[in-house]
């Protein structure tokens, strides 16, 4: 069973890997934004192999299906995108790696110098700790703080959006039925004959 | 299925099998009657709705194959077969390949969490209603990529329609289920089903009342409210009449589907009979009970089970067959109800559909999960330990209460439900104001 679960890891991350690196090697815009949702698909399953099903699902439910449609809805909404053209900051691809790299280390540095590798025994059955309910008692316990403030903060990006997207009221065209655009029509004539 | 595997294969045939075999056995079954069974309900739902959409407009339908027409669609998936594969010459071919696939897979997923019968389900996620429309929501991305992939104007629109609208309906449809989320304290949908038997009076046992298994929480005015939000959505969803923008035949040919013959295109029809299919059935398990009527409980108590190692088998097939039936003729109700509504009402414009998403359903459905809480708290406040001596006061007591959450919550529900639908209504103007509106706004019509 373990060398099962090895096995399947190393498939998996694989496929996480090459997508990941295909995203940067495709010259179609649209290619890699596809590979980067076969990315996300795979870090779901590499967490339904670590039997956080909750955070699985919500992997799939927040990557898969809203944040890479939106990625999605952006390329093709943006002008000469989709061309094909692609690689307009090649020259400067060791820099690209550099920065990169470095914000790897911050997230993987700390991680591996705290972690202790000396692990004696595997955890119990019931001390899970990616469940729906634990991890809805952590929000609303330990770290009720955090979340009501990215609440807050998600609530001002919508309003603002609302606002940047909102058009007056006055600029716009209304869409008006048959009936009454026959009926403006007629009231219009009438205003004309009658000046 | 695992146990009863166990038993034939170890308790009467004595073949002492490992437990990964009973597992891996169980599963290939399911996987294959879920493989067998899901294109047969789609055959069957194409027949049946052409057969009543005809029966609405006066006409006669499909009726020549077989008797009444009924092998009609067994005779057009032979024709789907025999079609020429035509793909456009600027279409990305490999995207244009993989977007059915794409948009079918997560439907025959979906199936995975469903149960048709007591005890007969796939599997029992802990968060099986979340992985149900997590997964559903993965078919946008076929969409886009069909949309894109056919390099086709009308094809691209349909597939910017279609994610616009899963995107934005998809809100009130989880709001709407977070409610029997709440009433439940589960996700699972087995538990879900589980909770709704006993009577119609919800979350109160009466004594010497048999299980009539009709606890369904469309009997409470917060799971009424809640079905008629999540019912909208779930026709938006499905791409249904009132909200089928995205592949309006009279304004983009076929949507996303437009590039696409063959097989492929009966892959996207399998998906979108499928999806409504699946969709009808959550509405049934959430808020109907799902396999739950009268007589499953008294035939389950004698069928082997988990608490009842000792049972007969017979009575798990006869509990099986007739929650089952239950389930399909509930289901296939609601299917009808769709049928019905695109027999009824004309199709919506973009603009109106978007508006009557945010401005008249989410805000129910927000209000519904406040009377939800009310409802609970009301309910099972002897939950409470500070509270616990309430209990003490006897059924009479816990009668009233149940009433009062009722009527409040009714009264609650009902408003919101006045009050949505005069802010919304459409504003009577006089002719001079649509002018004043129209000089005010665009030059055209000076």
């Amino acid at each position: 069973m373990e060398l099962l679960i090895q096995i399947i890891f190393v498939l998996i991350s694989t496929l996480i890997l090459g997508a990941a690196v295909m995203v940067v090697r495709t010259r179609n815009v649209i290619h890699s934004a596809l590979w980067l949702i076969a990315s996300f698909f795979g870090i779901g399953a590499l967490y339904l192999l670590l039997e956080a099903e909750f955070l699985a699902i919500a992997q799939v439910l927040i990557y898969v299906g809203a944040i890479s449609v939106l990625i999605l809805f952006a390329i093709m909404l943006t002008h000469n995108v989709t061309s094909g053209e692609g690689h307009k900051f090649y020259q400067r691809w060791w820099l690209a790696l550099l920065v990169s790299l470095m914000l790897f280390a911050v997230i993987l540095v700390p991680t591996l110098v705290g972690q202790d590798w000396t692990i004696t025994a595997r955890p119990s059955e019931e001390s899970a700790i990616a469940g729906a309910v634990e991890m809805g008692t952590a929000f609303m316990r330990e770290y009720l703080l955090p979340f009501e403030i990215a609440a807050v903060l998600l609530l001002v990006a919508l309003t603002g959006a609302i606002v940047i997207a909102y058009e007056e009221r006055a600029q716009r065209r209304r869409i008006l039925t048959l009936a009454q655009e026959l009926a403006l029509r007629k009231q219009q004539q009438q205003n004309h004959a009658e000046e | 299925m695992a146990d009863v595997i166990n038993h034939v294969l170890n308790t009467m045939l004595g073949l002492n099998a490992p437990e990964w075999l009973i597992i891996f056995i169980s599963n290939s079954i399911a996987v294959t009657l879920i493989f067998a069974i899901a294109p047969l309900q789609m055959l069957f739902m194409t027949y049946f709705e052409r057969r009543a959409i005809a029966r609405m407009q006066d006409r006669l339908g499909p009726n020549r194959v077989g008797p009444k027409g009924i092998f009609q669609p067994v005779a057009d998936g032979v024709k789907m077969f025999t079609k020429e594969d035509i793909v456009p010459t600027a279409a990305d071919k490999m995207v244009h390949l993989l977007a059915p696939c794409v948009v079918a897979a997560p439907v025959m997923f979906m199936f995975a969490v469903i149960p048709w019968g007591p005890g007969m389900y796939a599997v029992d996620l802990d968060t099986g209603l979340l992985f149900f429309f997590a997964i559903s929501s993965v078919s946008a991305v076929g969409l886009m990529m069909a949309g894109w992939a056919s390099y086709n104007k009308f094809a691209l629109l349909g597939a910017m329609r279609a994610v616009a609208q899963m995107v934005s309906y998809e809100v009130p449809a989880l709001i709407s289920i977070a409610v029997i989320v709440m009433l439940t304290n589960s996700m699972s949908i087995v538990s879900i089903i589980e909770a709704q038997s006993g009577l119609f009076i919800s979350q109160v046992d009466v004594a010497g009342i048999p299980d009539l298994g009709l606890g369904w929480f469309i009997f409470s005015p917060v799971g009424l409210l809640g079905f008629i939000c999540f019912f909208i959505a779930a026709l938006a969803e499905g791409e249904r009449t009132p909200f089928d923008i995205p592949e309006a035949d009279s304004e983009i040919v076929a949507g996303y589907m437009t590039e696409y013959s063959g097989m492929k295109f009966a892959l996207f029809f399998l998906a979108q009979y499928l999806l409504n299919f699946l969709l009808c059935a959550i509405t049934v398990i959430t808020f109907f009970g799902g396999w739950q009527g009268p007589g499953i409980s008294w035939l389950w108590s004698m069928a082997v089970s988990e608490a009842n190692p000792a049972g007969n088998p017979i009575f798990n097939v006869l509990a099986g067959i007739l929650g089952t039936f239950y389930f399909l003729a509930k289901t296939y109700f609601f299917f009808f109800v769709m049928i019905w509504i695109r027999g009824a009402f004309p199709r919506l414009r973009v603009d109106q559909l978007m508006g009557f998403g945010w401005k008249f359903v989410i805000p129910l459905t927000i209000v519904n999960i406040f009377s939800a809480s009310l409802w609970i708290g009301w309910i099972r406040w002897e939950l409470n330990p500070d509270l616990a001596f309430l209990s003490a006061l006897g059924e009479p007591y816990s009668f009233a209460r149940w009433g009062f959450a009722f009527v409040a919550t009714l009264v609650m529900n009902v408003a919101a439900y006045t009050l949505m639908t005069r802010i919304n209504r459409s504003p009577d103007e006089t002719i001079d104001e649509l002018v004043a509106d129209q000089v005010f706004g665009a030059v055209t019509l000076r």
